[in-house]
């Protein structure tokens, strides 16, 4: 009965092969034993294949052409780094004597200014409005009008 | 306009305390802490004073009375 043939549903799984052939392993591909060639080849051969290792690549000794860069030891949060920032206190009100005085104005200055436009727009109708109430105190006028006048 | 009498604890009596505790400058926060349902002005006032150190200002002790006898 003839064997093999074209077996579409035979198991395809090729995991197994070596990259080096099926006498392979992680050393790489064996000695082979060569024949045919004149008394003494086959034998001169093999003594090559054996002696014949794979080269090493070399150990970094350091000091090459292209040294890697010395890095700086790593800071902490609370170590002084020279320069303009001298101190990381500067800017608070505390330890450092340059306070939030020294701060740039735009950081130091309120910064909700969009939700308190936001807010007025919204609100300034109703707040007018309660303004107007016979009992209302001066000090609601008078933040109704400071709204107004923004 | 028979509902505008000016009650204690009412939303624009929080914003008057509010904004002239905090400062006018902070608007937006004081529109949100006076939506604040406040179980009390007293809480309220309290809440004020640990947060600025100092007296709920705004309002006057006039308004209050005339409410409550109304």
């Amino acid at each position: 009965m003839a064997q093999g043939g074209y077996r579409p549903t035979a198991p395809q799984n090729n995991t197994g092969v070596s990259a080096v052939g099926g006498a392979g392993s992680k050393d790489g591909q064996p000695n082979r034993y060569i024949s045919g060639g004149t008394y003494g080849e086959g034998k001169a051969l093999m003594q090559q294949q054996q002696g014949a290792a794979m080269a090493q690549a070399p150990a970094p000794t350091g000091g090459g052409s292209n040294p890697a860069p010395q890095m700086p030891e790593l800071q902490t949060l609370t170590d002084n780094i020279g320069g303009k920032y001298s101190d990381v206190t500067d800017g608070g009100d505390f330890g450092s004597p340059v306070g939030s005085a020294a701060m740039p104005k735009n950081i130091s200055a309120d910064t909700r200014a969009a939700e308190n436009d936001m807010m007025t727009r919204r609100y300034l109708p109703d707040l007018v409005h309660a303004a107007s109430f016979p009992d209302a105190p001066d000090s609601f006028k008078r933040f109704v009008n400071y709204l107004a006048s923004k | 306009m028979s509902s505008a009498a000016w009650l204690p604890g009412s939303l624009f009596d929080n914003i008057d305390k509010f904004a002239n505790s905090l400062g006018y400058q902070n608007a937006a926060i004081v529109m949100e802490l006076s939506m604040i349902p406040w179980k009390s002005p007293e809480e309220r006032d309290t809440f004020i004073t640990s947060i600025t150190g100092d007296d709920v200002k705004g309002g006057t002790e006039k308004n209050y009375i005339k409410n409550f006898r109304g």
